[in-house]
Formats: C-alpha cells, sequence, structure tokens
C-alpha cells in the first residue's frame, strides 16, 4: 500500500467518524435542535438571502475495498480500469473516492464537476475527472449538456462508480468491462417527461473517448447512441443502444512479441493478421437492456449487453442476474454473470498464417483480449451506519476456454489460465456524502 | 519468495478481518428499515411551500413522490424548485415511506444515482424543523415536509400525506 491508499483510508475513517449520527439517535437529537436552533434564517454558507437558492453543492461518495483472490499465480484486475498488483489481497481494485460539485447559474444553467481517485491502468492514483459539464434547461422537460460525461453503454455505467448505490461490492464486471471506455467527450441530450405514474428518460449522445489499456496501448472511440429508462415506483427498464468508430493499440509484453513475430516479410498473412489485432479502422457496436424491481424486502437486477466489433476485440456478449432480499439492515444476495464470446465470430482474426507455432501465438494473445467467464457470487450488505454500507462477498469464478477472464497471470512466463477454477473473497465499505 | 508472499497475505487478511470485527461492533443497530418506528409515527406530514410561492395548486401524490425521488425537478409551469430535507430522524423516514414506499437506504442509493450522474441536484438538508421552516418561508421556490402540527401563515399546504 502507498502513501496515498493510507491517506485515502485515514480520510475515510474521518469521514465516517465526523459524520451525524446514527437514525436511532436522530430523534432526540432533532428534538433538541428544535429547541436550540436560533430563530434566525438559513446559515450564510448555504443560502445567500431569501431570493436566490443554494447556489452551491458538494457532495462525495467513497469505497474501501479489497480482494483476496485463492490463485497465487493469478492476479484479479479491472480491464480498463485497474492495474495488476503485487499484493493479495489487494486494494487497488475497488478503492475509490470521489468528489463533486453543483454550481447552479440561475434557473436554467448551472454547472458539474466531479473527480475520482482510484488505482489507475497508469498504476498511479492521480485524480481524474470524470464529470465536468455545463447543463443548461431548453424547456422544462429537455436539458443539454456539453463537456464530459460517462460513456452509458450500460444500466449503471454512468454511476459504476458510486458502489454505495448497488448491492455488490462492483458492478458486474463481466458487463462493466465489455467496453474500456468509461468517458464521454461531447454533448447529449436528456429528455424526460411523466406519463402518470411513469418516468421515462430518453437520453441520446454523441462524442469520443479515450482509454489507457495496460500496460501502455491506448483506444479511441467516436461515436454516438441513445438510451431509454422508464421507471414506474419499484420498477425499472432500461435499453440501450450506441455505435462507433473505434481504435484499439494495443502495447503490451504479449503484443509487442507477438506483432514483431508477425511483422516479418515472410509470415504469410503477417500484415492482415496484425491489422486485424491492432489499428485504427475498427467500428463497434453495443447493444443493452436491462431490468431493475427494488421494494422494500426485494432488490432483482438483470442485465444483458452485447458487444459486436469488426476487430481489435472479440464479439461477445455478457449477462447477469442478481437477487437479494432485505431484512432490516442486512441485504443478502445471490448473483450469477457470464461473459461469452460469440459462437461463431468470436476470434479476433480469421486469418491464418500455416506457421503452426505462430498460428497458437496468434490464438494465445486472443485469448488474453477474451473475459470469457461465468461467476456466481453470494453476498452481504450491510447498512450499519448513516450513508454507509459494508459488504462481503464470495465469489466462485470459472475461466472459459481460449480465455483469461478478469485475471492476469503474475508470471508471464508461466501462463495457465484457461478453464480455471478461481475463487475471490471481498470485503469492501462504501460511502457517500 | 513464495513464503513471504504468504505470510504478508495471511498478515493482510488478519488486519482485514480485525476491520470488520472492529467496526461491527463499534456500530450501533440503526433505525434504517422500514420497520423502525420512532416517535412521530401517529403524525400527519404535510409537504409545505412559502405563502408567495406562485404555485398555487394542490400537488398530486404522483407529482409529490417523482420530486422528492428526483425524477423532476420542475413543476408543471417550469418552475426550478429546491427540495428542503429534515435531518435524519422518525420524520424524514416516514414522510420517504409513506411517499415513495422506499426505506432511506433506498432514498439514499436513488438520489445517488441521480445526483453522481449529474442530473440533478441533491435537496438541502436543514438542521433542524425549526431552520426547515424558515428556509420554506422565504425561498419561493422551496418544498419540503413538516409534521402536519406545524402551522405558519407564511407556508401553504400543497399535499397533506396521510398516515398508513
Amino acid at each position: 500500500m502507498n502513501n496515498f491508499t493510507f491517506n485515502a483510508f485515514i480520510f475515510m475513517w474521518v469521514l465516517l467518524a465526523t459524520s451525524s449520527p446514527s437514525y436511532a439517535q436522530a430523534p432526540s437529537s432533532e428534538n433538541d435542535n428544535r429547541e436550540t436552533a436560533s430563530a434566525d434564517s438559513a446559515p450564510a454558507d448555504t443560502v445567500n438571502d431569501e431570493a436566490s437558492p443554494v447556489r452551491f453543492q458538494f457532495s462525495g461518495f467513497g469505497t474501501v475495498g479489497m480482494i483476496y483472490t485463492d490463485a497465487k499465480d493469478l492476479h484479479f484486475i479491472r480491464p480498463s480500469l485497474s492495474h495488476p498488483c503485487d499484493q493479495n489481497p489487494d486494494f487497488s481494485p475497488d478503492t475509490i473516492i470521489g468528489v463533486q460539485g453543483n454550481l447552479s447559474l440561475g434557473q436554467r444553467t448551472s454547472v458539474v464537476v466531479q473527480a475520482i481517485s482510484r488505482k489507475n491502468t497508469h498504476n498511479n492514483y492521480e485524480p481524474h475527472a470524470t464529470l465536468a459539464f455545463a447543463n443548461y434547461a431548453i424547456a422544462p422537460f429537455l436539458t443539454v449538456r456539453a463537456g464530459r460525461m460517462k460513456m452509458p453503454f450500460f444500466m449503471l455505467s454512468e454511476t459504476s462508480y458510486i458502489n454505495y448505490a448497488n448491492p455488490w461490492i462492483r458492478p458486474p464486471t463481466e458487463i462493466y468491462s465489455l467496453v474500456p471506455f468509461n468517458d464521454l467527450d461531447g454533448v447529449d441530450l436528456l429528455l424526460s417527461d411523466n406519463f402518470g405514474k411513469w418516468n421515462v428518460e430518453l437520453h441520446s449522445y454523441y462524442g469520443s473517448s479515450s482509454a489507457h489499456v495496460y500496460r501502455s496501448g491506448k483506444g479511441h472511440l467516436n461515436g454516438s447512441g441513445l438510451n431509454i429508462t422508464a421507471t414506474n415506483g419499484s420498477l425499472t427498464l432500461f435499453a440501450a443502444h450506441g455505435e462507433a468508430r473505434m481504435s484499439m493499440k494495443w502495447n503490451d509484453k504479449y503484443f509487442q512479441d507477438l506483432s514483431s513475430a508477425l511483422a516479418s516479410p515472410f509470415v504469410p498473412n503477417g500484415d492482415r493478421i496484425l491489422q486485424d489485432l491492432s489499428g485504427d479502422k475498427g467500428r463497434a457496436r453495443v447493444s443493452s437492456v436491462a431490468m431493475q424491481w427494488d421494494d422494500t424486502r426485494w432488490l432483482l437486477i438483470a442485465e444483458y449487453s452485447q458487444l459486436k466489433t469488426t476487430r481489435y476485440t472479440p464479439n461477445a456478449q455478457a449477462w447477469e442476474i442478481t437477487a437479494a432480499r432485505r431484512f432490516g439492515n442486512f441485504t443478502p444476495y445471490l448473483a450469477y454473470a457470464d461473459f461469452a464470446k460469440h459462437r461463431k465470430n468470436g476470434t479476433i482474426t480469421s486469418e491464418k498464417t500455416g506457421i503452426p507455432d505462430l498460428d497458437a501465438a496468434v490464438q494465445a494473445f486472443t485469448a488474453s483480449r477474451n473475459l470469457g467467464q461465468s461467476r456466481t457470487t453470494v453476498g452481504l450488505r450491510w447498512d450499519f451506519y448513516r450513508n454507509t454500507a459494508l459488504k462481503l462477498e464470495y465469489s466462485h469464478i470459472r475461466i472459459k476456454d481460449n480465455s483469461w477472464g478478469s485475471f492476469l497471470p503474475t508470471d508471464p512466463t508461466n501462463i495457465r489460465m484457461e478453464n480455471r477454477h478461481v475463487n475471490t473473497i471481498g470485503a469492501s465499505v462504501d460511502v457517500t456524502f | 519468495m513464495n513464503y513471504r508472499y504468504n505470510l504478508m497475505g495471511s498478515r493482510s487478511i488478519l488486519r482485514a478481518a480485525f476491520f470488520t470485527v472492529a467496526l461491527f461492533f463499534f456500530s450501533s443497530p440503526v433505525a434504517s428499515g422500514p420497520d423502525q418506528t420512532g416517535v412521530n409515527t401517529q403524525e400527519a406530514i404535510q409537504i409545505v411551500t412559502s405563502a408567495n410561492s406562485r404555485s398555487a395548486l394542490p400537488m398530486s401524490q404522483e407529482e409529490a413522490t417523482q420530486l422528492f425521488l428526483g425524477y423532476r425537478n420542475r413543476l408543471n409551469d417550469g418552475t426550478l424548485v429546491t427540495l428542503i430535507d429534515l435531518p435524519v430522524g422518525s420524520t424524514r423516514n416516514h414522510f420517504y415511506q409513506r411517499l415513495t414506499n422506499k426505506n432511506p437506504v433506498q432514498v439514499r442509493a436513488t438520489w445517488s444515482r441521480l445526483v453522481f450522474s449529474g442530473r440533478v441536484r441533491p435537496p438541502i438538508e436543514a438542521g433542524s424543523a425549526k431552520e426547515a421552516l424558515e428556509w420554506l418561508a422565504n425561498m419561493p421556490n422551496a418544498i419540503g415536509y413538516l409534521p402536519a402540527s406545524i402551522q405558519d401563515q407564511r407556508l401553504k399546504v400543497l399535499l397533506v400525506v396521510p398516515n398508513d
């Protein structure tokens, strides 16, 4: 653990210690306040005067999480989010802190900035702007935003770091790692209206996104999409479709070794295979449907997503289903998730060199880009304190054929990934403030 | 090398286990579930706004639910609303439970999604019912809720949320 992790830890504890008393004590403190509060109106730091409501609001979220993997030769990794770490248990995949400021500029305009710090794919904790946009209400039901938003391919994409809002320690990696792009730099339109008990939001967006991929690979995406979310009481339905031009330039040891071999003029089809593996002429389509049922007893979540690409990554589909039952402050849950490359079109390249060793190396490389796995998780969420949740979970993961799942080998010269059964244990504390 | 690795691992596990047990030990049970009732359960709760507010109409239950769950932040005439929350406590919990049928954790989760996706501003939390009353009386576009026993000429009632 480096200094920053330690500081984040301390910071979270201070937050916990200084946040308001728990609900159990709240009624009495509320009465005390009523008696002791001065007769003056709003305090100067939150409300300026009678006519103008609060202009600036500050809020934040955070998680301290650890994951233990029972296979000594594997690292757990969240592709496109985290960097492999030599420690086991590993605090880096899930630990995060985020802060947000909302600034109102009159009735129609506002500015939102959100920054996070987590161990990123560069292996540091440099803060990253996850939101930085201006927001203008064209009409009561229509808002346009411009700047940095979150790439909204899946139901929970826009709040994928807000672990407090979800039952699990982290959103299903099978779905949320399907596309390695997290930011959206561009514009979007939010059309939101109420029809009786239904609230319907249409969300269309256009923009680009850059991704850094372990170890020094780069991806870029430029596209647009349309999402629809309908909410009625306990039920939320979601559907999304996005299309983009995509470039993906891998740059890690496996790719470097393979590309220098394929680049030789004596390798048949070497250049064509290389063009399929890495470059800037790809197209991607992402489609997703999801539902959530959230009543006072049950929380049910299901999501199905598919990725179709012309090159660079395998065509794949992922789905997950979760059932959680609330018992007061305890919420045990059971989840199953699956990531499968497409049966016919799941290979990145169909070309062959005709050289057995090299074809095997190409296949091994494509396996390293394949997140194929199935996962069963049992967990418990405990809302033990105000705006704070503790989660414990156990997962059994089966890595599929020609796949690395959500793991990397600790020793690049001794790779044994396929068809492995791996158990992980995770614990986390989530806060919002 | 492997041995050291193992040892580090087990020490970290011990640390995490201690951390978890300590959390269990020091935390008090939280009345966040729907069945934990406080002192004001019998009292009706009213949704109120300033008497000077332009919105004169009574509010429907659907409209109130959508406002207090963040699914809308404007009235039908386009006025941007500032929501006022009471401090955490039984009045607040019962208000949300009765109006939206969600417990405090669900309400917090719902608002977290909307706030941190940049959709809406969170409600402003008053330090006490008295403070909420003053804000509501003085801010024309503020909407909040108070126990029905609190009467003030500077406020008008938009909806009374009945007892179960």
